[in-house]
């Protein structure tokens, strides 16, 4: 049997390839003072990759290729472009810090480029190889640029616990993954969609979509699976832990939801419970630890966890109660590219504010505001969108979620959604306090004030892009409606 | 079936003696007191594995598992070994404090995994559909239904490779770099 290759679809990937391999061959050629080509040349090859995307999207056809195991359709579109602004901002953050600190550039460009590739590949895939190929190179690159601070004891220290649990978590995934092979003889989400179905009862299959959860549970850093979160955020290079903290859990999410939405619809009584369990538990757990944080950095990380139970609400919520998973997952993924942005942006600021404070300890940022009004304004802006204060964009978010709860009904799913309306007033005060702490607090040691502290072109380039798109969306949510409308079309494909 | 009907195949000798040196080894990997003693056990854990696979007819799988693990991982092992000068000889630092618990995980893991197994398929027959699948087969569809997996597979071996030696490199001292030498 022959496959045809429709290599417009995969057009994206390749620029993707076709711009790694030439940031690889630079890196060899050209001399340290060069080097910055190298960065110029990511750059551009990840907003050339977004034409073809641009191209197919105004096209609008579905194309399926490899027995409708990989599909590029509206919903395949609108993650890769997420995925793509995403990792283009991210490589704006790296420039500087990564030239500034003498680190190996060629090779950091190139491993995360590799990165991003997975991601768009994993957007794709519907069958359990791509998608499990598709994760692994999104999270591979990452164990080693994690611990790209080489002389940092406390960066061996992130890569190393990154790399353990997630090469564990990795082997819970793929047992989950090859007990559903072994009990419905299907790889394709549409076969696993019809074999399935109705067999939640067997403890099999119970035992394979358990392990499936608790594998991706790691991936998104969901508690009770997210004790390597803190530490690897906080001893990884910051561009990488922004990378860590967006694309690759967008990329976790979309691959657990993905099958859960496609692959397993017919046994939801069993994973959605252990959803449920995990929305709760990480939008607790997370906020309360980030009340007690006092580095920059660890605060974001626990953030982050609480903005995954967030994330999980609708699809649980709407599963428990067997209500259409339709909304939920809409919901869901315009969360995921709201989150996204001020998410980013986040740590953009925090990469600029920290080379005035020399530190991530929030006390250093005591008073930055007085100094440098810009900054703190920023803080402002990104630190309320992710509490959800409207007019930012954080606030259409938090309303898309609980819309999709409110559609659902059910008195479980009014629990859970009490939950989060709790979580969110808790995380408000940690957010608000680092916004305090920047504009009201006397600075308790000296700024550095000098040339090198200002935040360098790419940096601040990365900054009005997320600022504006942040701003943007929180005036007009209609902006990302669309995201939540091409995931209505899905196509299952096959 | 009954144990002895199923005794009686001589087939299924072969299969019982496999398993038990499968298991004796695996056993003996965690609790040998020298690293390169487990390092070989793990040699005969995974030949019984391939020996599993090849009675399996899945005889690509069974020479990946010997040329891959058992030709390039543990030799690999043991090269680290030597080259990171950890200590050859008996090692009572080998034996952790906190084993009892690991244990008992890894044990409640099988007993859930076997029953799991046990449960779906009893004692039914998954009988062969077909022809074996031969390697030549395998590679056709490498690189015809699963060519996608195939070459992004090749991306995560080139992205490990690259990484793990910058990662291990020396790093090269601002003068060395003024002579002239590229990082």
């Amino acid at each position: 049997m022959t496959f045809t290759i429709d290599y417009l679809a995969l057009a994206p990937e390749l620029v993707i390839v076709g711009t790694l391999l030439v940031v690889f061959t630079l890196d060899m050629v050209l001399t340290r003072p060069k080097k910055f080509w190298i960065a110029t040349a990511a750059v551009a090859g990840t907003a050339l990759a977004a034409i073809p995307l641009v191209i197919l999207g105004v096209q609008g056809e579905t194309r399926s290729m490899f027995d409708g195991s990989y599909v590029v359709d509206e919903f395949a579109l609108v993650l890769k472009g997420l995925f793509i602004v995403a990792a283009y901002l991210v490589l704006l953050m790296s420039h500087h810090y990564i030239e500034s600190e003498r680190y190996y550039q060629g090779e950091y460009y190139f491993l995360l480029l590799a990165s991003v590739l997975g991601s768009l590949v994993m957007a794709s895939s519907r069958d359990l190889i791509i998608l499990f190929i598709g994760l692994e190179l999104t999270t591979a690159p990452l164990f080693l640029l994690t611990g790209w601070r080489k002389g940092d004891a406390k960066s061996n220290e992130a890569s190393l616990k990154y790399f353990i649990l997630g090469v564990l978590s990795t082997a819970i995934l793929l047992y989950g993954m090859s007990f559903l092979y072994g009990l419905t003889g299907e790889i394709t989400f549409s076969g696993l969609a019809e074999a399935t179905a109705g067999r939640g009862d067997e403890p099999a299959m119970v035992m394979a979509i358990l392990f499936v959860i608790v594998g991706f549970g790691f991936k998104i850093a969901a508690v009770p699976f997210h004790f390597w979160a803190p530490d690897t955020y906080e001893g990884a290079p910051t561009p990488i832990t922004a990378y860590l903290s967006v694309n690759s859990k967008i990329a976790g999410f979309v691959a657990l939801l993905l099958m859960l939405y496609i692959a397993l619809p017919g046994v939801s009584e069993v994973w959605a419970p252990a959803l449920w369990i995990l929305a709760a538990l990480s939008m607790t757990v997370g906020n309360l630890s980030a009340l007690r944080q006092t580095n920059i950095v660890r605060l974001l990380a626990y953030s982050s966890v609480a903005q995954a139970g967030f994330m999980l609400v609708p699809f649980a919520a709407a599963a428990v109660v067997g209500a259409d998973l339709e909304e939920a997952f809409a919901a869901t993924v315009v969360y995921l590219a709201i989150y996204a942005v001020m998410n980013l942006g986040a740590f953009a600021v925090v990469i600029a504010g920290a080379r005035k404070t020399r530190s991530g300890e929030l006390s250093a940022w005591a008073g930055l505001a007085q100094v440098d009004s810009r900054l703190g304004v920023l803080v402002a802006v990104f630190f309320f969108s992710l509490a959800g204060i409207p007019p930012l964009a954080g606030w259409f978010a938090k309303f898309a979620m609980f819309r999709s709860v409110m559609i659902a009904g059910g008195t479980t799913t009014v629990v859970l959604a009490v939950i989060a309306a709790v979580n969110a007033v808790i995380a408000l005060y940690y957010y608000a306090k680092v916004v305090k702490t920047v504009w009201v607090d006397d600075p308790t040691g000296e700024f550095v004030e000098d040339v090198e502290a200002a935040p360098a072109v790419s940096l601040r380039l990365a900054l009005w892009v997320s600022l504006a798109l942040t701003v943007a969306i929180g005036f007009f949510p209609a902006l990302v409606t669309f995201v939540g409308d091409a995931s209505r079309v899905i196509a299952v494909g096959g | 079936m009954t144990f002895s009907a199923w005794i009686s195949e001589p087939i299924n000798w072969i299969f019982l003696l496999v398993g038990l040196v499968v298991l004796a080894s695996g056993f003996r990997v965690v609790t040998a007191k020298n690293v390169v003693h487990a390092a070989l056990l793990l040699v005969a854990a995974l030949a019984g594995t391939a020996g599993l696979f090849l009675m399996l007819a899945a005889e690509f799988v069974a020479w990946v598992l010997v040329l891959v693990y058992i030709g390039a991982v543990i030799v690999l092992f043991l090269f680290g070994i030597m080259i990171t000068r950890a200590p050859t000889g008996q090692d009572e630092g080998l034996d952790s404090e906190k084993k009892v618990v690991p244990a008992l995980l890894s044990v409640g893991v099988f007993v859930l995994m076997a029953w799991g197994s046990i449960d779906a398929f009893g004692t039914t027959l998954v009988g062969a559909t077909g022809d074996p699948i031969s390697t030549e087969l395998i590679g056709e569809s490498l690189l015809g239904r699963f060519v996608i997996p195939f070459e992004v597979v090749s991306f995560v071996l080139l992205a490990a490779l690259i990484g793990s030696i910058t990662l291990a490199r020396k790093d090269l001292t601002p003068i060395e770099e003024e002579e002239g030498r590229r990082v």
